[in-house]
């Protein structure tokens, strides 16, 4: 069975980067139309990632001598709930600064991270995630974009998809086969870093059903690899990406996708005044949002202790997921009554997140891959 | 949580609440023996200061015990009997030996658990505690169902109406149950699916059960959170219980509870809509806990008009760490 998660607070010391960074949102986010802000963790904009930069607010958990704050786990908490519920453009440097960075410190050579690190803390590395290909979704291990050795580095060949954000990305850190043959699953997987300024390297962005082109598809053609590309150990792949999805299951953005759209209707409600059902509704909400935000910070707490709450993250993310999809469902139920006219920006922003919300519970994994992973944890499988 | 005590509990608990034993309560059978035991064991005093002869333990500390009584579908009054006690500590009057159930104030009446073993019944007039005696007073066989009797004290000698507080410790004491009970059935579910062997396998080995199941994980948690979130003393109630903590939470375990109910039947099948099986002692608590102190829809809107009519016009991220945020016990005590 599963182990409780523990009621953990933010500590006041982290606390106390709150206000700063409130009033810093008020001035810069403030005037961006709802209907952007509602983008979330997937709006993009390198000015808005510089100035989050200039003010040490990336890589808040890198250690000091690579640029970083050498804050904990909590006060980056702190600082992405508070870009996300103000729809802060932040996706520029997101991967970079959630999982790329993470990922190097941990597993990077030395002079990875001396490379790496301080340039994502200056918004001048962005990152994207090469995992998906054409024939290759939930089942991760299925992946045949190769990396051979030779001379001088490593030739890389084959194609990725649905990769966020290549298109505005300095690096990939793709997921790549080194050794033996699909047969061979996990073995022989390795993550190497891709300058996708290479030769050799084709990115073809793809419209999504929004209107965006936020992510691309990615064709290596003959692409040399320096010797130094590979991340970690070759053939510990599987390994790094699994413990990498851990610490992206379970953050604040796995409940604030929607934090937008539930702000603005509250907002119109103040001002328009509410039924008693939208009361009820708006309460159940929030009760929702509470008790999701407790969890998340229950698993924070426990990454911090040095646990690898894996299957706590993965029920975390779905539940939270859940509620970020069930706020457009239940917001646009109780706004089509015939008279009734909300504002503009109430409605494109619901426009926004229902049409964009069904990518909740997919990226970074599947509702039902998810809820394998718990049976597994139940010892059900 | 503080596991001697839930420890304590729980062994309590397995020694004099076994199944039988909760069925022959149930059925009219005298609580005597269990509810001495309790009496015995301090538990039910965990809420009075010491000052006043208590325990005086915080409400994260009693919670363990509450959700214990919840996992054993204990038909007792457990938590309200704490609760009855800590407010009769504080208005400085006399506390009764013997069960106390918190009254849902109606039409001059209250209502309360069906057939119920209490002997007490508290009530609030001109914002005073006002403890009754059950046997005292008539049942309205007219408005009797399995969610509740209602009870009338000849001469008008019942309660007022009453102040917010002491429905909102009623529904902290069914909540806390109802997580309690969750857990219980989780464990049953579980359990039954791999033993139920269909198709030449256990059904725990069918993807459609293993996500059913993974659902009602969820849920579980989700409610245990919602208590714990419950149970943080930051509000002017009794031992420091806050209304719109209870307003969140109850909701949130209203709607967990549902859904566990829902899959743990789906799970069982036939045999768990047998009498002889303990499962609908635990979802038939879940049942009558959602119909006490108020539902999902009467917390919701409690708490959604907070929200919008408090001056400082927060946004909701603001307002969930202004009022409903995780503290530790050690910062809140
Ligand atoms: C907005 C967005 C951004 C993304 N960004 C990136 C990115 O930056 N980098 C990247 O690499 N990828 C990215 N992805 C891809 C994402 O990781 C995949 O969508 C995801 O892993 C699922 O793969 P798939 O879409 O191919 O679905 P499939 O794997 O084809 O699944 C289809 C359906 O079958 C179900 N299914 C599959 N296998 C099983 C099983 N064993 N048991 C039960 N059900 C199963 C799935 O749950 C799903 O319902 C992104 C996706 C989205 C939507």
């Amino acid at each position: 069975m599963i182990g409780a998660l523990p009621l953990s607070a933010i500590p006041p010391e982290d606390e106390a980067l709150r206000p700063e960074i409130r009033a810093f949102l008020r001035d810069e986010v403030g005037h961006i139309p709802a209907e952007r802000r509602a983008r979330s963790w997937m709006g993009f904009d390198a000015a808005f990632s510089r100035k989050l930069a200039e003010r040490g607010w990336l890589g808040l958990t890198f250690p000091k001598e690579y640029g970083g704050a050498g804050r904990g786990a909590l006060a980056r908490y702190v600082l992405v709930e508070e870009l996300l519920a103000a729809g802060a453009p932040v996706s520029a440097h997101w991967i970079a600064d959630r999982q790329s960075g993470p990922l190097i410190q941990r597993f990077g050579t030395e002079a990875q991270r001396r490379f790496f690190l301080p340039r994502i803390c200056r918004a001048e590395a962005f990152f994207c995630i090469g995992m998906s290909e054409p024939n290759t979704g939930s089942d991760l291990a299925s992946v045949t974009t190769r990396a051979a050795r030779e001379e001088g580095g490593w030739r890389l060949n084959g194609e990725k998809v649905w990769t966020t954000n290549a298109q505005h990305s300095h690096y990939m850190i793709a997921l790549v086969r080194t050794s033996g043959t699909p047969a061979d699953r996990q073995k022989g997987l390795s993550q190497v870093v891709v300058d996708l300024h290479a030769p050799g390297v084709r990115i073809s962005p793809i419209r999504d059903l929004a209107g965006d082109a936020h992510f691309s598809a990615v064709v290596f053609d003959d692409v040399l690899l320096p010797p130094d590309a590979l991340i970690g150990e070759e053939g510990s792949g599987w390994m790094q990406v699994n413990a990498e999805l851990a610490f992206e299951r379970s953050g604040p953005e796995r409940v604030l996708s929607s934090a937008v759209l539930l702000d603005e209707w509250s907002r119109w409600l103040r001002e328009a005044g509410a039924t008693e059902a939208a009361e009820a509704l708006l309460g159940r909400l929030l009760a929702h949002l509470a008790v999701l935000r407790a969890m998340s910070i229950g698993v924070t707490g426990r990454l911090m202790a040095g646990e690898s709450p894996v299957v706590e993250a993965a029920l975390v993310k779905d539940l939270g997921t859940e509620f970020e999809q069930m706020i457009p469902a239940v917001v646009a139920d109780i706004l089509a009554r015939p008279g009734l006219v909300a504002s503009g920006p109430l409605m494109r922003s619901l426009a926004y997140t229902a049409a964009m919300a069904p990518s909740f519970s997919l990226r970074g994994g599947t509702r039902e891959i998810l809820r394998g992973m718990i049976a597994r944890g139940m010892g059900l499988r | 949580m503080d596991s001697l005590l839930l420890r304590s509990a729980e062994e309590l608990f397995s020694r004099h609440a076994s199944s039988d034993a909760v069925r022959a309560i149930r059925a009219g059978g005298s609580p005597g023996a269990l509810w001495r035991e309790l009496q015995a064991s301090g538990f039910l005093d965990a809420l009075v200061p010491e000052t006043a002869g208590g325990t005086g333990l915080g409400l994260a500390e009693a919670l363990p015990v509450l959700m214990a009584a919840g996992r054993f579908a204990v038909p007792l009054p457990v938590g309200e009997t704490m609760l009855a006690r800590a407010v009769l500590a504080e208005a400085g009057q006399e506390r009764p030996e013997g069960t106390i159930l918190l009254g849902e104030p109606f039409d001059g009446g209250a209502r309360v658990p069906a057939s119920s073993a209490a002997e007490w019944v508290l009530l609030s007039r001109n914002a005073a505690p006002l403890l009754r005696r059950a046997e005292e007073a008539q049942r309205d066989d007219r408005m009797a169902s399995p969610f509740g009797d209602l009870l009338r004290w000849p001469g008008d000698a019942g309660g007022d109406g009453g102040p917010e507080e002491l429905h909102a410790a009623g529904a902290w004491a069914e909540l806390a149950a109802m997580a309690g009970a969750m857990e219980r059935i989780l464990e049953s579910t579980v359990r039954h699916a791999q033993e139920r062997v269909q198709f030449g396998r256990p059904v725990a080995a069918f993807q459609a059960v293993q996500q059913q199941i993974s659902v009602m994980t969820e849920d579980v948690f989700a409610a245990r959170m919602a208590a714990q979130l419950a149970s943080v003393p930051d509000g002017p109630g009794i031992a420091g219980l806050n209304p719109l903590r209870i307003a969140a939470a109850k909701l949130r375990v209203g709607e967990a509870a549902m859904r566990v109910s829902a899959i743990a039947h789906a799970v069982h099948g036939a045999m768990g809509i047998t009498e002889e099986m303990d499962l609908h002692l635990l979802t038939g608590r879940l049942q009558a806990g959602r119909m006490r102190f108020g539902g999902e829809a009467h917390w919701g809107a409690r708490l959604g008009r907070h929200f919008l009519r408090a001056g400082d016009a927060m946004d909701p991220l603001a307002f969930v760490r202004a009022h409903l945020g995780p503290m530790e016990p050690e910062t809140t005590a």
